[in-house]
């Protein structure tokens, strides 16, 4: 088996790159596919909590590369999907607990177990994100309308541009999107960015509150049917599968009234 | 007054728009690590070689930067009035 190495990456951040790599790992985990999400965020990792994971964990990646423990005692198993687990990152080293070289290895064993390897980079564009996006195939990158977010995702962009020979692809996710301001022009929209950045699109998440709800609960919105956040991440996911689909209208899900009555007659609608 | 102000304003005079323009500026200029006063002195250079040959309309001369994909190209535009040999 040979499975693809995907990297959550943002430059800035609080862009959602965390949520977004739980998000995508359970999307991903929900077709059926066999997938491990990697917290390579050594120090001030989160991605646990985001899984409800934070009690199980036992060892860490840093175990893994330091060989106290075997790569497999490492995986903490989803509560929910049996074909996801998290590699949890230790809390109390730092960036440079692994190296570049561990990380490559680490991503060549892995990808002979799982059909996705969904790593979560920190933000920053030193060390620490040198090496989470050592051993990957491709890259998402996570953006919101914002001017801030949108220059710091231009320079990773123009990094792993200078890695193409090993990641080959870069696409973007715009996160946090507020359809009515881009309606009322206070804000950029996603065609605005698309045209500043030269990348192409993978998805687009829209703000929505329950994600913060589903944080609380530790269980990530692409697992429940309704919120349009999740199906947003379903979405990616197929999209990262190969298969062609549609960016949801927004406008049409705008309305509160509206949205509280496809509650309760939609199933997942695309 | 929201209201109003929303009436009356000019089209190109978004807050979104008012970020794109300056985003796109900004990326150009970090992409090529181009300090801002930088092409201000190329466009003096270059006007006072092409003004060794030419008088150029100086009021109607075009000179910036523009993206292309990932690229940036400089376009720069002299109209000329007539020839200094």
């Amino acid at each position: 088996m040979s499975g693809r190495v995907i990297v959550i990456t943002s430059g800035k951040g609080g862009v959602g790159k965390t949520t977004a790599s739980a998000n995508i790992g359970v999307a991903l985990a929900g077709t059926g596919a066999s997938v491990v999400l990697v917290d390579m965020d050594i120090g001030l990792r989160n991605l646990d909590i985001l899984m409800g994971l934070e009690n199980r964990v036992v060892y860490n990646l840093v175990d893994v590369i330091e060989e106290r423990c075997k790569l497999r005692q490492a995986f903490v198993k989803d509560k929910r999907l049996p074909n996801l687990c998290l590699l949890p990152a230790a809390q109390t080293r730092d960036k440079n607990a692994v190296n570049a070289e561990q990380m490559k290895k680490l991503c060549g064993e892995l990808k002979g177990m799982f059909d996705f390897v969904v790593i979560d980079c920190p933000a920053g564009i030193e060390s620490g994100f040198h090496n989470a996006v050592a051993g990957a195939d491709e890259a998402i990158i996570i953006t919101t309308p914002e001017m801030s977010a949108v220059r710091d995702a231009d320079r990773v962009i123009g990094l792993l541009e200078a890695r193409k020979d090993e990641i080959k692809e870069q696409r973007l996710v715009v996160n946090r999107l507020r359809p009515s301001m881009v309606k009322t022009n206070d804000m950029m929209s996603v065609d605005d960015v698309l045209e500043i950045l030269s990348v192409k699109l993978l998805g687009v998440v829209p703000e929505d509150e329950e994600i913060i709800v589903s944080t609380n609960r530790g269980e990530p919105l692409a697992g429940s049917v309704n919120e349009r956040a999740g199906l947003a991440y379903r979405n990616i996911a197929r999209r990262l599968k190969g298969e062609e689909v549609p960016i949801m209208d927004l406008d049409a899900l705008d309305q509160t009234w509206f949205k509280k009555i496809a509650k309760l007659f939609t199933p997942a609608r695309a | 007054m929201q209201v109003l102000n929303w009436f009356f304003r000019k089209k190109g005079d978004t807050a979104r728009t008012k970020a794109k323009d300056r985003m796109r500026l900004m990326l150009i200029h970090d992409r090529l690590e181009l300090p801002p006063d930088r092409l201000a002195s190329l466009e003096e250079e270059l006007v006072a070689v092409v003004s060794r040959y030419f008088e150029i309309d100086r009021d109607t001369t075009r000179f910036d930067l523009q993206q292309y994909e990932r690229r940036a190209a400089l376009i720069a535009n002299f109209p000329l009035l007539r020839s200094k040999c």
